[in-house]
């Protein structure tokens, strides 16, 4: 709590945005989610089923992706819709973030995150053109105040690259 | 730190450029945190670098542990992959694109980036469909004919005149910007007079400035 009281004075636009009608005209469904009215996406998907296994080709693993989609889709209507309640569901084993984080995971043998598509093997150790290898590491975390007035306070985390660059290898 | 562009005119150089060590976290730890700080007013989650974009699947591994219903503000320069972009549907709630660039040839010679309009107008048009989108535009010195006019043509046709665009003057000539002459100073007023003049000749009806 002691967080809002302070925010409130450094900025107060931040406290009237999310009744700001040209915020809400452009990002209803996330004032939603901040007022937990609605379900953030995640924990939707943290809902969705789907059934693969952890060494299936990776063209596979998007197939399965593309159609939980849809399912995770038709969910986030049915919760907005107030016909399913998020504490009546009960998360599944592996489920489409599960899902989500493998395919990533993948991704870093032959990295193509951003479009440069540097293809370099970040889980073997290699840094790609971020310079950034297997793990991220945390260089800080705060609650930010300097974004839009409709976002603060954001609880921020800063993700840093590895730490031997610059150094001899 | 860990960005996929080299802008010479970064304006967070101290932390994206530069050598600054971290330390690695358990995801589950860090989950903890995020559920804390959202029990305590916060209204997100913000993943930030450099960009977020090589961080991502550390991120989804955060995501598994969280409890609360914190939206994901998702921070980033928008220049992700198709794959990338399939990650982040039905992940994130709030895309925040930096719209840096209407030309390829400034996107390669200011921020190393390649084949920048195709690939963020692309992700510009995924986020409003798959979540909801918040457009940062930093006003460049000398790139408003070049580059401004057809950010905000773009944005105004092919995403609507309602988007929320903020539209920023406050471009400081840090980092390296002194390579190139047009970027070695601040923005003039009359050339922020006139950005404010084409965002409204755009129809863009929700910049906050």
């Amino acid at each position: 709590m002691e967080v809002i009281r302070i925010w409130i004075l450094i900025r107060p636009d931040a406290a009237s945005a999310l009744e700001d009608p040209k915020v809400l005209s452009a990002l209803p469904r996330y004032v939603d989610v901040v007022k937990n009215r609605r379900t953030a996406k995640f924990q939707i998907s943290r809902m969705v089923p789907v059934d693969y296994s952890d060494d299936s080709p990776t063209e596979e693993l998007w197939m399965v992706h593309e159609r939980a989609l849809v399912k995770e889709a038709e969910l986030e209507k049915s919760l907005d819709h107030g016909k399913v309640k998020i504490g009546d569901l009960k998360p599944p084993q592996r489920s489409l973030l599960h899902l989500k984080h493998l395919i990533g995971r993948r991704i870093l043998e032959s990295c193509v995150l951003c479009e440069r598509r540097c293809m370099k093997n970040r889980l073997r150790g290699e840094l790609g053109y971020c310079k950034v290898g297997e793990e991220t590491k945390v260089s800080s975390y705060f609650e930010h105040m300097g974004e839009e007035p409709e976002v603060v306070p954001s609880f921020t985390v800063y993700g840093s690259r590895h730490s031997s660059v610059g150094r001899p290898s | 730190m860990g960005c996929n562009f080299r802008c010479i005119h970064c304006q967070n150089w101290g932390i994206s450029q530069q050598f600054e060590e971290g330390s690695v976290i358990p995801q589950k730890e860090l989950a903890m945190l995020i559920d804390i700080a959202r029990r305590g007013g916060c209204r997100n989650q913000n993943w930030v670098g450099g960009d977020p974009i090589p961080h991502i699947p550390f991120w989804l591994g955060v995501l598994l542990h969280e409890k609360e219903n914190t939206p994901v503000f998702f921070n980033t320069n928008g220049h992700y992959s198709q794959e990338t972009s399939e990650l982040l549907r039905g992940v994130v709630d709030l895309y925040k694109i930096d719209f840096k660039y209407g030309s390829d040839r400034c996107a390669e010679r200011i921020s190393d980036a390649p084949r920048y309009w195709e690939t963020v107008t692309r992700n510009l048009r995924s986020a409003k469909r798959y979540g909801e989108l918040l457009i940062r535009v930093l006003v460049l010195p000398g790139h408003l004919d070049c580059c401004l006019y057809r950010i905000l043509k773009f944005i105004s046709e092919e995403l609507g005149k309602g988007t929320r665009v903020n539209l920023m003057d406050q471009y400081a000539p840090h980092w390296r910007a002194g390579e190139a002459p047009e970027l070695s100073k601040r923005l003039t007023p009359s050339e922020w007079r006139r950005a404010v003049a084409m965002a409204e000749d755009a129809g863009l009806t929700n910049v906050t400035m």
